[in-house]
């Protein structure tokens, strides 16, 4: 065996032993589900899509155990969960961690009245009428489920995004993703009700 | 779902007629027009509405002497003497868009079911699905089905013109069908919100881009289930019943005017008509 292929081998090995070994680890780490959920079945590797900050969720949803509602607040009425305007990442950050260069960058934006350009990690097609509200309503309000633990049922379809620093896709979101969970927890399976 | 229900209930499509659940589905609504043609002054306003709402490309005038129009919502003219232009009573109109058929005819010849009975009683096109045979269009009496039989995208709305493109429905590509919906995104939003009030949905709560933008108020929209809605109301008035038709009914008095169009062709239209009252007739 040459020298080359002795390296190719060991890199080989080391490959094989993340991917069977560590990865599956950090994925055993998922969020508990709801009892009154069937959850959705998939797995996707999504892009990494850049962001003009490379907003930590993890930071906030782990450490500071911030509702996923509290900045993405349309999720509970409307169709959007949304993202929420500078002015709320201003409201703690004028004097929260004003030394850490990514806040330093915010504050910029801010100061210029613009908002950093977020871009769009979970998008389902136009075609696709998706409503967060009625999610929210049918698992959370309706079934009684503790607000303060909702980040398990959004993890749902957007995976367990207090592991994320920037929040990336990880379930696929497909049309088959949303009808076997329909399926399974009796939701309605009339064509127009999510095509349009 | 949709396939399971049209194979499984295409043998008593049009069985069961006599009783309330006439058609094959147990329907929450049952949507429906009453359009008066004696308000009627044919000016147009619902199917310029129709195009502003539902992404209705504009086709220009060699595609739509060719007959490849997109307007679900037309306006079709009638003359009463046929020799003159402009003949002294002037033309008949009558807006003419998709009778949501409760037996339609469109829906079984679909080889992929993208047309199918949706529980709101109408004739729902999905568009992912559609495979562009044309089949339904050619068996539909009323040709109100549209096939793009081009990309319209770029020449309809050039920059800065998408921007007004409305994004609750889907802009249409080459290849498929598509049919006036009843404003169905519409209907979707009125039922979230009397979802979120906690209440069912009343009168008014949905009213169609045509409807709301008729100056003399000739469409009403309505479910024709709800026994107190205005559309329902009409229906009574003018003895126009939902189910087959069986032979022409004699009219309680002369002076009620409803009908719907092609009812002899027993395929349950959800739009009734009330006939234009000339003036030598009075």
């Amino acid at each position: 065996m040459t020298a080359t292929k002795k390296m190719k081998f060991m890199v080989s090995v080391f490959a094989f032993a993340v991917f069977a070994f560590v990865l599956p680890a950090t994925s055993l780490a998922d969020l508990p589900v709801p009892a009154h959920i069937i959850p959705p079945v998939g797995e996707h590797s999504g892009e990494h899509v850049p962001q003009p900050i490379d907003f930590p969720h993890d930071r906030h949803v782990n450490d500071m155990k911030i509702n996923c509602m509290y900045c993405h607040t349309y999720a509970r009425r409307s169709a959007v969960a949304g993202i929420p305007p500078t002015s709320k990442c201003m409201g703690c950050h004028k004097m929260i961690a004003t030394d850490k260069p990514r806040i330093q960058k915010l504050t910029e934006y801010w100061e210029k009245g613009e908002s950093p350009k977020w871009k769009k990690v979970h998008d389902v097609p136009d075609y696709v009428h998706f409503s967060h509200e009625k999610h929210i309503r049918k698992f959370v309000d309706k079934a009684d489920f503790p607000v303060e633990d909702v980040q398990q049922v959004c993890g749902l379809c957007h995976g367990e995004v207090k592991a994320m620093t920037v929040a990336e896709k990880v379930k696929p979101l497909n049309m088959g993703f949303c009808v076997r969970c329909h399926e399974a927890n009796d939701g309605p399976g009339d064509c127009w009700k999510c095509h349009k | 779902m949709s396939l399971s229900n049209i194979l499984d209930n295409l043998s008593r499509f049009r069985q069961d007629a006599e009783s309330e659940r006439y058609g094959h589905h147990d329907y929450e609504h049952r949507f429906g027009m009453a359009i008066d043609l004696d308000i009627c002054i044919g000016c147009n306003a619902c199917s310029t509405a129709c195009y502003a709402e539902n992404n209705l490309p504009v086709v220009g005038k060699d595609y739509f002497e060719q007959g490849q129009a997109m307007h679900w919502m037309r306006i079709e003219r009638y003359w009463d003497d046929e020799e003159l232009e402009h003949p002294e009573r002037g033309a008949s109109f009558i807006p003419m868009m998709c009778q949501q058929c409760g037996a339609a005819t469109c829906e079984p010849v679909c080889p992929v079911a993208a047309t199918y009975h949706t529980p709101d009683g109408l004739n729902a096109q999905v568009y992912n699905r559609c495979i562009g045979s044309r089949y339904c269009s050619n068996n539909c009496p009323f040709r109100v089905r549209y096939f793009n039989f081009w990309s319209f995208y770029e020449s309809s709305w050039p920059e800065p013109l998408n921007q007004q493109l409305n994004p609750d429905l889907s802009v249409r590509d080459k290849g498929v069908m598509e049919k006036c919906t009843f404003c169905i995104q519409r209907i979707r939003v009125a039922k979230d919100s009397a979802a979120r009030e906690e209440r069912n949905m009343i009168d008014g709560d949905v009213i169609t881009a045509c409807a709301q933008a008729c100056p003399t108020n000739a469409i009403v929209f309505g479910d024709t289930m709800d026994p107190t809605s205005q559309v329902s109301l009409a229906w009574k008035k003018h003895e126009v019943k939902r189910g087959p038709y069986t032979h022409k009914e004699a009219k309680s008095d002369e002076e009620i005017r409803g009908y719907r169009v092609f009812d002899e062709l027993n395929v349950d239209p959800s739009v009734m008509y009330l006939e234009r009252v000339r003036d030598s007739e009075v």
